[in-house]
């Protein structure tokens, strides 16, 4: 089963794999959506880092230390920034985490690689923007969109016809330069969320 | 007075510090800082992963050559001992000076 959701909150997250194993859905994959397998309802404890690796080396230490104290890494790779954790047996600890400030940095760090990522879409932004391919007049007036002759003059079914054809190459050919900064402000507003998670979790 | 930047460690970095004036990898220090500090301190994987980390970054312990590929293992630095003993330093002025005000 999949599901589509998407979280900011790891704590938020966490209750909810939780939730989701205690009526049968053990957490499988986490890539395009949730993968849940259907399981005998079952405690489950779940918990998230969010960690980018440099090296592989690195990452396998990581995955071992975790495992060496009880948490099974289930989901996660070198690069994938969230890392996916299953407390093992009752006598592992509670939590992968054991004081605030360890507990609070994962945000730190989804927080500046969302910022990072803003940096990495600004000069785009502005590339666009001082290229002149960004035409802001086609917001104002969508019809200099549509380049087939006659088209306005045209009535009818002909018309919806040729309207229809025309409108996603009209929309490409307008708006698709809005990804870039619907991106940007994105990638900004998580970028803020994610701090403020941090400094909720600190105090 | 000039303090050192690093003071004072918080209670799981000194702990951890000491427990690797002998070479260890991350699971050998949390017990050894669970068994140092009579069961008081564990330090959660994500926590002390964290905690090495900035260990590293800042010079205080370093890591040397084992056979485990999948732990390495850490040492002290001398720098790292500096500043475990000027933290010492710092404790034991903290008691002494405890122990005169309130066995007044």
């Amino acid at each position: 089963m999949r599901k589509f959701k998407y979280f900011i909150d790891y704590d938020k997250e966490e209750k909810w794999l939780k939730e989701m194993a205690n009526k049968g859905y053990q957490l499988e994959s986490v890539s395009f959506g949730y993968k849940f397998r259907q399981a005998e309802p079952k405690d489950t404890v779940i918990k998230i880092d969010y960690r980018i690796f440099k090296k592989q080396e690195d990452f396998i230490e990581y995955c071992t230390l975790f495992e060496d104290s009880g948490w099974q890494h289930i989901i996660g790779t070198k690069s994938s920034g969230a890392q996916y954790f299953k407390k093992m047996d009752h006598n592992s600890d509670d939590d992968i985490f054991s004081d605030k400030k360890s507990r609070a940095g994962k945000y730190k760090r989804l927080s500046n690689m969302f910022m990072q990522m803003a940096i990495c879409y600004l000069p785009i932004f502005v590339a666009l923007q001082t290229t002149g391919a960004i035409d802001i007049e086609a917001i104002v007036d969508p019809k200099s969109l549509y380049y087939t002759q006659g088209l306005w003059e045209m009535h009818g079914l002909s018309f919806w016809r040729a309207f229809l054809f025309e409108t996603p190459f009209a929309f490409f050919r307008g708006l698709v330069w809005l990804v870039i900064p619907i991106s940007l402000i994105s990638f900004l507003f998580f970028s803020y969320k994610a701090n403020r998670l941090y400094e909720k979790t600190l105090n | 007075m000039n303090r050192n930047k690093h003071l004072p460690l918080t209670e799981t970095t000194y702990y951890v510090l000491l427990s690797l004036l002998e070479p260890a990898h991350g699971y050998v220090i949390m017990q050894k800082v669970e068994e140092l500090s009579n069961q008081q301190v564990r330090i959660a994987a994500g926590t002390l992963y964290g905690a090495i980390e900035n260990l590293l970054k800042h010079d205080l312990i370093q890591s040397v050559k084992g056979e485990d590929k999948r732990r390495k293992t850490y040492v002290i630095t001398e720098k790292g001992l500096e500043v475990l003993k000027l933290d010492f330093e710092r404790m034991q002025h903290l008691i002494r000076v405890t122990e005169r005000l309130l066995n007044k």
